[in-house]
């Protein structure tokens, strides 16, 4: 059932894809246009899509998708990394990446408070000093200076 | 022969206490590099660039050069560890040297890894002292339509590689072909899928597509099913390759020793096209291609050597003409500018205490590397024993600055949690990313050398017939295509 | 506010001493020193990749300044979309508080009038301090069918056999303007090859693949002292120092129209601090000072326009340049 979606995600997808490639020009008078190979690809991508669609069902394996606590650790891990990315500029990363530690050791494996919060803190500390320090890469900082 | 004179003054350079101790600093900075996911060559060289100003320039392009190619040789150990590449040049190793961890076969996969990093970087500088003017001619003749030609061969030889569903995989060619597309349309500077974002019009970072892909979505499969503490602990056996694994490797990694050097010339080309080129020859070309996915070796010996080799074929064109082919010359290029020096075709001729000087540290320098990533062998495999709850957040956290180094742009971060969560989804569905990948390398020059070969062309597409380099390439592409569907169709009985 | 007119008034007294004056530049800088400042590293941003002309520039400028000031400077290239994502990012994003200074090309001003879309101007990044300037050159090759022409004689040819001469160039940008004014100004079609920067199209030039190549000094001056490149004209005021034998495109075409130069500057975000901008300026400008430093630059091929080094306001007079460019883009259709 997934699958079938996938597909039709795909059409779709490649159609849209063809239709934004086509305004943009296909070919032109030097040649090819900015819209050529986009639109290319985007139909191989709608046909491709189609010709999956059609594969009889007895050819698809049913994809396990996770249950339960293995679904929670999943999204524990997409929660901490949405937790980095988005808190990073405001925050800066010291701080972005101490939370996310603690979101990603607390909900995936239940580590406790003390053996969590020492790992993150560890961990922060000595990846801002190899890379920040060290290295001298400009990692954001946070309002309060680091 | 003047070579060897050559030589014999590079080594009167090199062999300084000064000179090696920066040498070998370089050669551990770049295993480092390498190992730690994300964080490549071209930023570790961009970050410690300023050093160089209080180098020698001879001590400066030692130290850079070796990070270059010691990246190469670290990049491997957490691809087969972790199945999480160190580098964009790694992600083949991935696939069998993974395997291999499975199957207790880190030691061997590392040392494989390491000793045909080893011979092929060793192999590279040697037909560099001999023939770098030579070769630097021949390669600046290379021009748009053999690029294009060369582009071509390359996607033809992923079609090779694409493991399961021949129609999957084309379709992740195709999406790969799509998502090189987003930005600016290099032939006239129009913005393509850009939707007016500011971050998209930069196109979208090869680095958080491969980090995202097989780092992020390697690490949520792992956290999904947990099954068992400690990834691989107690199925270890042996540290050495093998007498067997020797036999089986010994060719792969000549062959890739070539390839890689051939391919580090071309502009496009470099450490990344070389190894999944590579990769693609080798499971052409096998006899039983249905192990490559499961633990060959070959599929280690081969890219690994390929990756080294390119570095010494791409620093050709960059100390004999002053011509980078991929970033990181252009930044090596960049480190002889502001010393003062100008590489060009006279760079050998009024500097021969820098040209030789460089070519007599890789020798130095390879010999360093696998000296230090040999013994490392051991220590890498005892990381395994770390629990992977403890683990893998310090990956993450890894992968993540790792990404955020190649642009300092959080809009990184975004892209790499996104694909890490379409690569998770995908694998489930069995989809072959790596085709993906290679497409998106390969699509952006693939396209510019075409528009640029038509433009430039007085007669239109006969440019591509009328140039001896390229029709030949395009030869062997046509026959290559042939031949691969006349193997799927008689092993898989049908396409899809 | 005192304080700012005082550190004003020092900064003048600082730039009007004669040369070769008693005065210590570290120590008249650290007077200008704001309190507190600076506590961490100053990023000098470089919105084009590492080892370009922009970044060489960049970094022996923070070196440097670094030297001088003893503070940490920490170069950082923010790449994508030909300097599109990098001035965004300086324009808007940035934080004003001196930490952030960018070290620009007069690309800036392309990309504010032509694809911000208004969402930021030039105006937003004040100049602080002028750096050096970079003029457009056309080479041909030392062998092929057009070896030993001029480059009057090379667009005489494109005008007897329009769309065969192969010329290099970078798409959107000066590379495609002056070509715009030759063709319009004198009936030549020259048959367009896009790169992606001027050093693929000189690598192009030497492979035989292209005939006329376009580009910065330091991009081919390896090629010229091997003898595989011909300097045709430059797109100057006045002919190079380092190359007097090529005449600028004013001279050989009697115009004043030819003038596509690269202006380095460095600038802070609007709304920086007064007292912190000073002090940046100051860094900056006593280090292009340093007769090592301008020595250096000398090698790179660059040239320092005197109008802009002894500028008394470089906002106007660089604002002036912009206006210039603005007038084209109008002219051209490329701008209402």
């Amino acid at each position: 059932m997934f699958e079938r979606a996938l597909n039709v995600f795909w059409i779709v997808l490649g159609a849209a894809s063809a239709a934004y490639a086509w305004s943009l020009g296909v070919v032109g008078p030097a040649g090819p246009e900015s819209g050529l190979f986009p639109f290319i690809a985007s139909t191989i991508v709608s046909g491709a899509g189609i010709i999956l669609l059609l594969r009889p069902s007895t050819q698809v394996r049913a994809p396990n998708f996770p249950r339960s606590s293995g679904l929670w650790r999943v999204l524990g891990v997409i929660l901490g990394l949405i937790v980095m990315a988005a808190g990073m500029p405001y925050l800066g990363f010291s701080v972005a990446s101490f939370i996310t530690m603690i979101i990603l050791l607390r909900t995936v494996d239940r580590s406790s408070w003390l053996s969590a919060v020492t790992l993150a803190f560890l961990s922060t500390a000595s990846v801002f000093w190899l890379f920040g320090h060290l290295l001298g890469m400009a990692l954001p900082r946070g309002p309060w200076g680091w | 022969m003047e070579a060897l004179n050559g030589l014999l003054t590079g080594f009167g350079v090199i062999l300084t206490p000064a000179n090696l101790y920066l040498c070998f600093l370089g050669s551990l900075i770049g295993t480092l590099v390498g190992v730690l996911p994300g964080v490549g060559p071209l930023a570790a060289l961009a970050l410690l660039l300023p050093v160089t100003f209080t180098l020698s320039p001879i001590g400066g392009m030692v130290m850079l050069a070796s990070i270059f190619y010691g990246a190469m040789y670290g990049g491997s150990t957490t691809s087969i560890l972790l199945n999480i590449p160190g580098e964009a040049a790694s992600v083949v190793t991935c696939i069998d040297g993974h395997q291999m961890a499975r199957q207790g076969r880190a030691g061997p996969a590392l040392g494989i890894a390491a000793i045909g990093s080893f011979i092929a970087g060793t192999l590279g500088v040697v037909i560099m002292t001999f023939f770098a003017p030579a070769i630097a001619a021949a390669a600046i003749r290379f021009g748009p339509p053999e690029n294009f030609a060369l582009m071509v061969l390359g996607l033809v030889c992923t079609l090779f590689m694409i493991s399961g569903s021949t129609i999957k995989g084309v379709l992740m060619m195709a999406l790969g072909f799509l998502t090189a597309a987003v930005g600016l349309d290099v032939v006239n500077g129009r913005e393509r899928y850009t939707f007016g974002s500011v971050d998209l019009s930069g196109g979208i970072e090869l680095l958080a597509v491969v980090i995202g892909l097989f780092g992020v979505a390697e690490i949520l499969s792992n956290v999904e099913t947990m099954a068992k503490t400690t990834l691989l602990a107690d199925r270890i056996r042996g540290l050495w390759p093998s007498l067997a694994d020797w036999r089986a490797s010994w060719r792969a990694i000549l062959r890739g020793s070539g390839l890689g050097f051939m391919l580090g010339m071309v502009p496009g080309g470099g450490p990344v096209t070389a190894a999944f080129m590579s990769y693609a020859l080798e499971k052409r070309i096998a006899t039983q291609p249905d192990r490559f996915g499961k633990g060959a070796i070959e599929g280690v010996a081969g890219p690994e050597s390929a990756n080294n080799s390119a570095v010494a074929g791409s620093l050709i064109p960059v100390l004999s003409l002053g011509i980078p082919s991929n970033p990181v010359t252009a930044l090596l290029l960049g480190a002889l500018i502001i010393q003062g020096i100008q590489p060009g075709p006279l760079f050998i001729a009024q500097r021969p205490d820098l040209f030789w000087g460089i070519v007599a540290s890789m020798y130095v320098g390879n010999v360093f590397l696998l000296l230090l990533n040999l013994p490392l062998v051991g220590l890498w495999v005892q990381f395994l024993r770390i629990p992977y709850r403890v683990m893998f957040p310090v990956v993450l956290l890894l992968c993540v600055v790792g990404t955020y180094s190649a642009n300092k742009n959080v809009f990184d971060l975004w892209v790499m949690l996104g694909f890490g969560v379409a690569g998770y989804v995908l694998r489930k569905l069995e989809y072959d990313l790596a085709p993906f990948v290679i497409a998106f390398v390969l699509a952006p020059l693939l396209e510019q050398s075409l528009r640029q070969s038509l433009v430039m062309s007085p007669d239109g597409a006969m440019i591509f017939i009328k140039r001896p380099v390229t029709a030949l390439l395009l030869a062997a592409s046509v026959a290559l295509t042939f031949l691969m569907f006349r193997r799927r169709t008689k092993t898989e009985g049908g396409l899809p | 506010m005192k304080w700012a007119g005082i550190a004003c008034a020092l900064v003048v007294a600082l730039l009007s001493a004669p040369a070769g004056a008693q005065s210590d530049p570290k120590a008249d800088l650290a007077k200008l020193k704001p309190k507190d400042f600076p506590t961490q590293p100053i990023e000098f941003t470089v919105v084009y990749p590492a080892g370009g002309g922009m970044d060489v520039s960049a970094r022996l400028l923070a070196k440097y300044v670094e030297n001088l000031s003893g503070d940490r400077i920490i170069v950082n290239n923010r790449t994508g979309g030909a300097g599109m994502v990098g001035h965004s990012y300086l324009a808007t994003q940035a934080k004003p508080d001196g930490y952030t200074v960018g070290v620009i090309a007069s690309l800036l001003w392309g990309d504010a009038m032509l694809r911000a879309q208004g969402r930021w101007s030039f105006t937003d990044l004040e100049p602080i301090a002028y750096v050096n300037s970079d003029a457009l050159i056309w080479v041909g090759s030392t062998e092929g069918p057009y070896k030993g022409m001029s480059i009057k004689d090379v667009v005489n040819a494109a005008k007897d056999k329009p769309n065969t001469i192969r010329v290099a160039t970078v798409p959107g940008s000066m590379w495609d303007y002056i070509l715009d004014q030759i063709e319009a100004n004198s009936g030549a079609k020259f048959l367009r090859v896009p790169f992606q920067g001027g050093g693929a199209g000189i690598t192009a030039l030497i492979g035989g693949n292209v005939d006329i190549a376009q580009g910065f000094y330091s991009e081919f001056r390896g090629h010229l002292e091997g003898g595989k490149v011909a300097p045709l004209a430059v797109a100057a005021a006045g002919r190079l120092d380092f190359l007097k034998d090529m005449p600028t495109f004013n001279e050989a075409f009697g115009s004043n129209e030819y003038l596509w130069q690269l202006v380095r500057y460095a600038v802070v975000p609007k709304g920086t601090p007064a007292d912190r901008k000073v002090y940046l300026a100051a860094t900056v400008q006593t280090a292009m000072k340093d007769p090592e430093l301008i020595a250096e630059y000398r090698k790179q091929g660059v040239f320092f326009d005197p109008k802009l080094q002894n500028s008394k306001d470089l906002t106007a007079d660089l604002n002036a340049y912009a206006e210039v460019e603005r007038q084209f883009y109008v002219k051209t259709g490329r701008l209402k």
